[in-house]
C-alpha cells in the first residue's frame, strides 16, 4: 500500500516526539496508537535511525537503544531537538473543528448532556490551542428523526437493548419490526439506523425519519452485534432507467444515487438510476412530473401515467370537465 | 552507492537540518548537505523537488520562513520558526481523544479525510493523550458524502482570502458561465455548497459544488477581501425553513402515506364527504403551496386533497402534466 509521503513525515515526527516523554515503549502499543503495524513501526525506526543533521555521522543522528530495540522495545536515547509535538496544519485544524461541532449538535440531539460536555472540551482545547479563525468549512448533519425516536435508539444503543420500531418504507409500506441497533449513522442527508432485525434475519439500514415509533426493549441484543462493521454507502441494484428532467429539477438529481448524469444542449439533463424500488421510482416521478421530459424504458412512464390518471379519477370535480 | 531517501525521509531530514541550523540554510546548503535532496539530478529538478517539500511542510504546518538578507538570491536562506512550531499544551482526556477520533471518521470517504488523518497522529503524538476512546460515544458513527476536487483549492482561497474563478452550471436555466467569487466558506448541508460574493452579480450567493466544473482557479494576490462576520448559511443556499403555514384536509387510503400521517394532527371525521368513503381524513400542515404540491402528488391516487381549493387546483395540474409522459398519439399511430 503506497502511503502519501506527508502521512509517514508526521508520524516520524510523531514517533520521536512521543518517545522523548513516554519513554521505552512496546512496538505493539506504538502500533496501535498510531494506527499502524508493527511490521510499519520497526520501519519507521530504521529510518529515524539514519535520519539527522546535516553530515549524518552517529553523533548527528537520531538515536535508539539497540538492545531493546531487538527485544521489541522502542527506546529513544537521542531526537536531535525534534522533542515537542508538531502544531496542526490549517485545513487540518478545519477539518476537525468543523466535524467536531457538526458532532456535537448530534450527541446534543440526542439528549446526552454529559457526552455533549466532553466534545465541548474538546473542541474547547482543540480551538484553544490552534486559534485560528475556523469558520472556513461548516458542517452540519441531518438529525431527522422525532425527538421520541431519537430518545429511544440512544436509550437501547447505550443499554444494549433491543428496539422495537414501526417503519415505513420506500414503497409506502409500513411494518412493525423487532431490531438489535448497531449504530446510529448521521450523515449530511439524513439520519440512518444500521441494526439487526430479527424479523428479516439479516442487517438493515432505516432511514430514523421514516421511524413512526420506537421502544427500547429489555431484551439484550445479541452478544455480535457492536462487532459488525458500518455498512458501505448505500449503491442501489436493479435494471436502470433513463430520465431526462429538466434544468430546475437539478437539485432533486444531486440527492439521489444516480448512476450518470449527461447535459443536454437546451439545458436540460438526462441522469441514468438503478431500479432497485419500482415504487420509490414512480413516487419520484410523480412529485417531480412537470420537471420529468422523458422516461426510458417505457413501462415505467406507463406505470407513472396510469397512476395520475387513477388520481385524477379520484376527485369528483375533474378540471376541464 | 546508498539507496535514494524516501521521500518521508527526505522532509524529515530537511526539518531537522532546519530546526538545528544555527541562522539559516540557504538552498545550495540544503541541496548539497541535507539527505535526500542529493538524488536530484539537476538544478531545476532540485528546484522542482525543494519547492514542492516546502508547499507540502507548509500545508502539515511546519512554519519554514524565507529569510531574505537583503543581499542577492543566492543568499536567501530558510530556517523553521521554533516559537511557530509546536502544537500548543492541549492535555487530552482519553474520552477528549475518543471524540476526535469519532470526528475524524467524517471524513473517511472524501479527500479532507487525509487532513484529519495527519491531525489525530500528531494529536496522538502528544504524551499522556488517551490510547482509545473510541466507544466513547456509544454507537455513533457519522459520515459525510464524498467531494470532488474542488475543496483542498477553495479552503486554500479562504484562508488566504484570494479571488477564485470557475465553471459554473446554473441550475435554474442549465446555463454554464464563468463565475468570479470571493470565497467566504464552504458548508455541508445535504450536499457541498461554496457561499461567498459573486463578484458579477455584486450579491452574496450559493454555489452548489457538484456543479462547478473543472477547476477552481485562484486569482490575484491573498487579502484581497473581508469575509463577513457572521454568514446565514441556511438562508443563502435557500434552507432556511419557514413555519409551516398550509393546512390542508385530505382524504388518504386506508395504510398509505404513514410517513404523512405521522405529522398529521387531527382526524376530523367527515363521512358525508363523496370522495371520503373508504379513506381517512387528516388534516396536515405544510410549509409552502410548492412543497406540499409535491408532496402530496408523490402519492399518487393514494391521497385526494379536500381543501383547500387551490391546493386541489394546483394537484390537479401537477398530475396532468404526467399524463404526457405516455406518447399516446404514437400507440394509436
Amino acid at each position: 500500500m503506497a502511503e502519501r509521503a506527508s502521512e509517514r513525515f508526521v508520524r516520524l515526527v510523531g514517533l520521536v516526539s512521543y518517545l522523548e516523554t513516554s519513554g521505552p515503549v512496546p512496538v505493539d502499543d506504538l502500533a496501535r496508537r498510531f494506527g499502524v503495524t508493527p511490521k510499519q513501526i520497526l520501519t519507521d525506526v530504521d529510518t529515524l535511525w539514519i535520519s539527522g543533521t546535516p553530515g549524518y555521522w552517529p553523533e548527528d543522528l537520531i538515536d535508539f537503544d539497540a538492545d531493546s530495540y531487538d527485544r521489541g522495545i522502542v527506546h529513544l536515547t537521542e531526537s536531535r531537538g525534534m522533542t515537542r509535538p508538531l502544531r496542526l496544519g490549517t485545513r487540518e485544524t478545519i477539518a476537525l473543528v468543523a466535524a467536531l461541532r457538526a458532532l456535537r449538535e448530534v450527541v446534543a440531539a440526542g439528549g446526552d448532556t454529559e457526552q455533549t460536555a466532553v466534545v465541548d472540551s474538546a473542541l474547547t482545547k482543540l480551538t484553544a490551542a490552534t486559534g485560528e479563525a475556523t469558520n472556513a468549512l461548516d458542517v452540519r448533519l441531518t438529525v431527522d428523526a422525532a425527538p421520541h425516536v431519537m430518545s429511544a435508539v440512544r436509550t437501547a444503543l447505550q443499554n444494549r437493548t433491543r428496539l422495537r420500531i414501526d417503519y415505513v418504507n420506500a414503497s409506502d409500506i409500513t411494518s412493525t419490526r423487532t431490531v438489535d441497533p448497531i449504530r446510529l449513522l448521521p450523515s449530511d442527508d439524513h439520519t440512518y439506523l444500521h441494526a439487526w432485525c430479527t424479523d428479516a434475519q439479516g442487517e438493515r439500514t432505516f432511514r430514523t425519519d421514516r421511524i413512526l415509533t420506537a421502544t427500547a426493549l429489555d431484551d439484550p441484543v445479541a452478544p455480535t452485534t457492536s462487532d459488525r462493521p458500518a455498512p458501505p454507502t448505500y449503491r442501489p441494484q436493479g435494471h436502470t432507467a433513463r430520465i431526462v428532467l429538466s434544468s430546475r429539477a437539478r437539485r432533486v438529481a444531486e440527492q439521489i444515487p444516480v448512476e450518470t448524469t449527461e447535459n443536454l444542449p437546451d439545458g436540460d439533463f438526462a441522469i441514468t438510476v438503478r431500479v432497485a424500488n419500482p415504487t420509490w421510482l414512480r413516487h419520484l416521478l410523480l412529485r417531480h412530473a412537470p420537471d420529468v421530459r422523458s422516461v426510458d424504458p417505457p413501462d415505467l412512464a406507463h406505470d407513472v401515467t396510469t397512476t395520475a390518471r387513477r388520481a385524477l379519477d379520484a376527485y369528483p370535480d375533474p378540471q376541464g370537465a | 552507492m546508498p539507496p535514494s531517501t524516501p521521500p518521508a525521509a527526505r522532509l524529515l531530514n530537511l526539518v531537522i537540518a532546519l530546526m538545528n541550523t544555527s541562522g539559516r540554510m540557504t538552498k545550495d546548503e540544503i541541496r548539497s548537505s541535507v539527505a535526500g535532496y542529493d538524488d536530484a539530478t539537476s538544478t531545476d529538478a532540485f528546484e522542482r523537488m525543494f519547492e514542492r517539500d516546502k508547499d507540502a511542510l507548509r500545508d502539515m504546518g511546519v512554519p519554514i520562513v524565507a529569510v531574505d538578507t537583503g543581499g542577492h538570491s543566492q543568499d536567501a536562506g530558510y530556517r523553521i520558526d521554533k516559537d511557530a512550531y509546536a502544537l500548543a499544551e492541549l492535555d487530552l482526556t482519553p474520552a477528549e481523544v475518543g471524540v476526535l477520533s469519532l470526528a475524524a471518521q467524517f471524513w473517511q470517504d472524501t479527500a479532507l479525510h487525509v487532513d484529519t488523518a495527519r491531525a489525530l497522529t500528531k494529536l496522538r503524538s502528544v504524551p499522556g493523550a488517551g490510547d482509545d476512546g473510541t466507544d466513547t460515544i456509544a454507537g455513533l458513527s457519522p459520515r459525510v458524502r464524498p467531494l470532488a476536487g474542488a475543496y483542498e483549492p477553495l479552503l486554500d482561497a479562504i484562508t488566504a482570502r484570494r479571488v477564485v474563478t470557475f465553471t459554473y452550471r446554473a441550475a435554474s436555466t442549465g446555463q454554464v458561465r464563468t463565475r468570479t467569487v470571493e470565497p467566504w466558506r464552504v458548508a455541508v448541508r445535504g450536499g457541498w455548497y461554496l457561499l461567498g460574493h459573486d463578484r458579477d452579480r455584486d450579491a452574496p450567493r450559493s454555489f452548489r459544488l457538484t456543479r462547478v466544473e473543472g477547476t477552481v482557479h485562484p486569482t490575484g494576490p491573498p487579502g484581497a477581501f473581508t469575509p463577513p462576520a457572521d454568514v446565514d448559511v441556511d438562508t443563502l443556499i435557500g434552507l432556511a425553513t419557514p413555519e409551516p403555514t398550509l393546512h390542508a384536509l385530505l382524504a388518504v387510503r386506508p395504510e398509505r402515506a404513514s410517513a404523512l400521517r405521522a405529522r398529521a394532527t387531527t382526524h376530523p371525521d367527515h363521512a358525508d364527504n363523496p370522495v371520503v368513503p373508504g379513506r381517512d381524513v387528516l388534516r396536515v400542515h405544510f410549509t409552502t403551496l410548492s412543497a406540499a404540491v409535491h408532496e402530496i402528488a408523490g402519492y399518487g391516487d393514494a391521497i385526494v386533497v379536500l381543501d383547500p381549493p387551490d391546493l386541489r387546483d394546483a394537484v390537479v395540474t401537477h398530475l396532468t402534466t404526467a399524463l404526457h409522459l405516455t406518447p399516446t398519439r404514437s400507440t394509436r399511430g
